[in-house]
């Protein structure tokens, strides 16, 4: 082996990555030229002592956390977002004719979600004063500020679909009941999707449905047995509320439509579930 | 809007049409799949976050700015994540630097193109070596942040081979798995690295003086 050669081959002799011959080839010439040696010494002390003394940047504790909930939120978003877009490419197949899908424009959107947010202020001032506290007026409170959250922020739906059964399972999936669910676009109220909500201290289902411009949230929770309570309607800064229930279930109909067409909505609704 | 056009769930085009219908379904919980998924993460975590200061100093020094390499390195832990599943071999940490390394190089390309692009330049960064001896340079090699200046001033491909192998211990062929080149090549760009960082330093050395 000549210098030329073992000056090349130096770096994987020091960093122990040669062959046994080829390491035993270099230790040979080390030995033979004093040149050679040398340099090789000089540069393995400077490479170690660089190596020890080049900045080690661990990572900031911050970041850990950071990464850990952001895979949390991976997990979380998994089966919503296989579900939606499942649903969305059932919408553009079946589609027939224009159908409104709330999308786009997100200025109006703005508007609207401004528009809320005062209405949202104003109510919260305003309702523990001039309302007499009760289970319904609390639950009337909790509706309403769901129906404006659920315009805000454009999370309308966590299936967006105007498909039944697509709504359907994606809810019964994630809920311990199965709540009843139609599409009546033929009677003016299309089915936009489907959405969890907390209501009531305990998760509830809501229904969009869209009538003109204007959406009702439709929430959906299980009855206590034996509950047989007339029709109830609540109006409150613009907003209708319309309870009622069947032999399963709680529903509470909750938009800025006016209280005849909230009327109307509820009686398809109990004709088309009531088919079955 | 991007479009997973998946079949299997779909019902019926025809289904679809046929107007207001309920089907009653019998209500059972999902919940193994929610448990299968938080088994996953615990696994990843325990498998990916030991490497947390590796994956973070290979992205510091490769961006050379601490905001772009937590951004990176939280990227790449998700993505790590995404593609767990095709994660079979038993080098957590090589497998975990070389998605590091992919996204910070997608950032650098993306932000700075011309620190990927732009030629080393021998004139400026060697002026001044040769009035500069090894054992002067010897002297000044614990002086980590002459040695953070002189490692930020090479290319990305030399910062990231001097890390590997400096830094994290890595074998001659980790390093070529993780920086996609061939093993034979591993040698003769870590000598350039070295012989250039030396270079560098003494250029800094002899300017100070």
């Amino acid at each position: 082996m000549n210098c030329e050669e073992a000056t090349k081959l130096m770096d994987g002799y020091l960093d122990g990555e040669l062959d046994p011959i080829t390491s035993q080839t270099i230790e040979q010439h080390l030995r033979e030229c004093h040149k050679c040696d040398q340099a090789y010494k000089t540069h393995g002390s400077l490479i170690r002592a660089i190596g020890n003394a080049t900045p080690y940047y661990k990572a900031p504790a911050e970041l850990r956390e950071r990464i850990q909930s952001s895979l949390r939120e991976e997990i979380a978003e998994r089966p919503l977002r296989n579900v939606a877009q499942d649903a969305r490419s059932l919408i553009l197949r079946g589609q027939r004719g224009p159908r409104t899908v709330p999308s786009g424009a997100p200025w109006n959107w703005l508007a609207l979600a401004a528009a809320i947010i005062f209405a949202a202020i104003i109510a919260l001032n305003l309702i523990p004063r001039l309302q007499r506290p009760g289970n319904d007026q609390f639950l009337a409170t909790q509706l309403i500020a769901s129906h404006v959250r659920s315009l805000m922020a454009n999370h309308l739906t966590d299936v967006a679909s105007s498909d039944q059964h697509t709504v359907k399972p994606w809810l019964d999936a994630k809920l311990d009941f199965a709540p009843a669910v139609v599409d009546l676009s033929s009677e003016g109220f299309p089915l936009i999707g489907g959405r969890l909500d907390y209501l009531d201290n305990r998760p509830v289902a809501a229904l969009i449905y869209q009538r003109r411009k204007h959406f009702i949230n439709l929430f959906v929770w299980p009855a206590a047995p034996n509950t047989t309570r007339t029709p109830k309607t609540i109006t409150r800064q613009g907003y209708q509320l319309l309870h009622w229930t069947d032999s399963d279930f709680n529903y509470w109909a909750v938009s800025d439509v006016s209280e005849k067409d909230l009327e109307a909505f509820k009686q398809q609704f109990e004709a088309q579930t009531s088919h079955h | 809007m991007a479009l997973l056009l998946k079949q299997e769930h779909a019902s019926e085009p025809g289904d679809f049409e046929s107007g207001p219908k309920i089907v009653k379904f019998v209500v059972v919980k999902k919940r193994e799949g929610e448990h299968a998924q938080q088994a996953e993460l615990t696994s990843f975590e325990d498998v990916m976050l030991p490497h947390l200061d590796a994956a973070h100093n290979l992205a510091r020094w490769l961006l050379r700015n601490e905001q772009d390499a937590q951004d990176v390195v939280q990227e790449a832990y998700l993505r790590a994540f995404k593609s767990f599943g095709g994660f079979h071999g038993s080098n957590g940490k090589a497998w975990l630097l070389t998605i590091v390394r992919n996204t910070s190089y997608m950032l650098l390309k993306k932000n700075r193109a011309v620190d990927l692009t732009t030629p080393f330049d021998e004139e400026i960064h060697t002026a001044g070596y040769e009035s500069v001896s090894p054992a002067t340079i010897l002297e000044h090699s614990e002086d980590a942040e002459l040695i953070r200046e002189a490692m930020e001033e090479l290319p990305a491909e030399f910062r990231e081979i001097l890390t590997l192998r400096h830094q994290e211990g890595l074998s001659y062929k980790e390093i070529a798995d993780i920086a996609k080149i061939p093993p034979g090549t591993v040698m003769s760009r870590l000598a350039r690295a070295r012989t250039k960082l030396k270079e560098c330093l003494a250029a800094r050395i002899g300017k100070e003086k």
